[in-house]
């Protein structure tokens, strides 16, 4: 069978077509998996070398509190909430490669120096809310707690089923990285992590693990519940 | 045929690279806006987005789910904007620019190019290697891209680029900005492959092998869209006026 060029190119619009027609709604050809993890790593690592501390969020001077409007998700089955034995009974663990592992109530919390600030929550989906965040500065809790500075990475670990989040010291030492106790002037409810979660305006929402049990300070990274699922590890901002 | 060159290498190979690359931006980006069709915070409204909690049709989307589009996104918008610039780059080194700024008497020959298609007047306003409608799109393009690059640089960080993003007016704003600049690429490119099957086919070719046939040009065929598409007769010098 001849081919002339006229029959090439209609016949290659056609596949050219049909390809892109099946492609409508997918996640593409599983070759290139490989090729947008590279990009992937690439961008991490270009995101990284970008990170300053000195940059910081603040919400928009006219923007209002989000207030119950700001959506919350868990993974449980029901909202993960403690009774009042369970509350008091509560801790903040700091471990792994520190000198001093502390165990910390929520009172403890709420005595040690603590951070306000009004920013924007970054959501993957692509919304953003704005409220008032109170807490401790995690860099204050790697330095009563002695961290050492060889451990990249912290992960984050929740009550809320299995979730966690495994994050990079740098966005976990950044000043607007806070362990949260109270939204809008008033303790953290149920909805929003209590009794206390991680809140940073450097990282997408996901990555921001609420009802928070163990702060660990690891050599390596640990992925995390969405991370593992596909979602992007570094989701940095 | 004789055929003239008309078309470098380069810019064919930018062009359609830019084509996929475009396509596959735009398909992500229209999944990962799937997630939140809308621009106003929750629980507040925004002024100027009349479809918001619409979702587009997933035929137009690509990447599958939020995550699979983020990947996509986030990968093909090195290709798009290396692409770009090598254009970019070409243009301006080997001359092409000047086929495409804007010069005194554009609006004019604009006004023209309407007349005709719109059969105020009868014959083909004279021009150059583009029309006057023509070369403003082309040269709209990169800029309007410039913004969308942009934009799109000020939502992915927001945080560490926050003079951007405040310039931009915001997060809200700026993925507002992101989207209205994708909107207009996709109706210069919808424009674009319109008036290509419908006025100048034979530009097809130049786009692939480079070389182009003046004498199929629109202005020697007196081509509106649809008509007098087919080439003019031999020994005729000019297609008829219509």
């Amino acid at each position: 069978m001849s081919v002339d060029r006229r029959d090439f190119l209609r016949a290659g619009g056609a596949s050219l077509a049909a390809a892109l027609l099946g492609a409508c709604d997918a996640e593409g050809p599983q070759r290139a998996a490989r090729l947008l993890e590279y990009a992937q790593r690439k961008n991490e690592s270009l995101e990284r070398s970008l990170f300053r501390h000195t940059a910081m969020d603040h919400a928009k001077p006219g923007a209002l509190a989000s207030g119950d409007a700001f959506p919350s998700y868990f993974v449980s089955d029901a909202v993960p909430a403690l009774d009042a034995a369970a509350s008091a009974a509560w801790r903040l663990e700091v471990g792994g490669m520190v000198s001093r592992p502390l165990a910390l109530s929520l009172d403890d919390l709420m005595r040690l120096e603590r951070r306000t600030q009004r920013v924007n929550h970054y959501c993957v989906e692509g919304w953003t809310a704005v409220a008032e965040f109170t807490g401790v500065p995690l860099r204050e809790l790697a330095r009563l707690a002695g961290a050492d500075p060889k451990a990249g990475y912290v992960d984050f670990q929740s009550f809320d089923d299995d979730y966690h989040e495994s994050w990079d010291a740098e966005s976990a030492m950044h000043p607007q990285t806070l362990v949260v106790y109270a939204k809008d002037g008033a303790a953290l409810t149920t909805a929003y992590g209590a009794p206390a979660r991680v809140h940073s305006p450097v990282k997408l929402g996901y990555k921001n693990t609420k009802y928070l049990t163990k702060v660990v300070f690891l050599p390596e990274r640990n992925g995390g519940y969405w991370s593992d699922r596909g979602y992007e590890w570094y989701a940095g901002l | 045929m004789t055929s003239t060159p008309r078309h470098h290498w380069i810019v064919r190979v930018t062009h359609w690279v830019n084509a996929v690359a475009l396509t596959l931006m735009v398909a992500s980006g229209l999944r990962i806006f799937n997630a939140h069709p809308d621009f106003a915070r929750p629980g507040n409204t925004f002024c100027c987005y009349p479809f918001a909690g619409k979702a587009v049709p997933g035929a137009l989307t690509f990447g599958g789910w939020l995550a699979g589009a983020r990947h996509w996104h986030f990968a093909m918008m090195w290709v798009l904007v290396v692409n770009g610039l090598v254009y970019l780059a070409f243009v301006y080194l080997h001359g092409e620019w000047r086929d495409l700024v804007p010069r005194r008497g554009d609006i004019r020959d604009s006004w023209e190019m309407l007349r005709f298609y719109l059969f105020a007047r009868s014959d083909h306003p004279r021009q150059g290697k583009h029309n006057a409608l023509q070369k403003g799109a082309y040269f709209v393009m990169p800029w309007v891209g410039a913004l969308s690059v942009a934009s799109g640089i000020a939502i992915w960080k927001p945080v560490q680029l926050a003079p951007l993003t405040g310039l931009l007016g915001g997060y809200q704003w700026a993925r507002y900005w992101h989207f209205v600049s994708m909107s207009a690429i996709v109706a210069l490119a919808v424009g674009h492959v319109f008036m290509v099957f419908a006025v100048d086919p034979y530009a097809l070719r130049s786009m692939i092998t480079g070389g182009y046939s003046e004498r199929l040009s629109p202005e020697q065929r007196n081509a509106r869209p649809f008509i007098n598409l087919l080439p003019p007769r031999k020994g005729g010098a000019k297609a008829k006026r219509t």
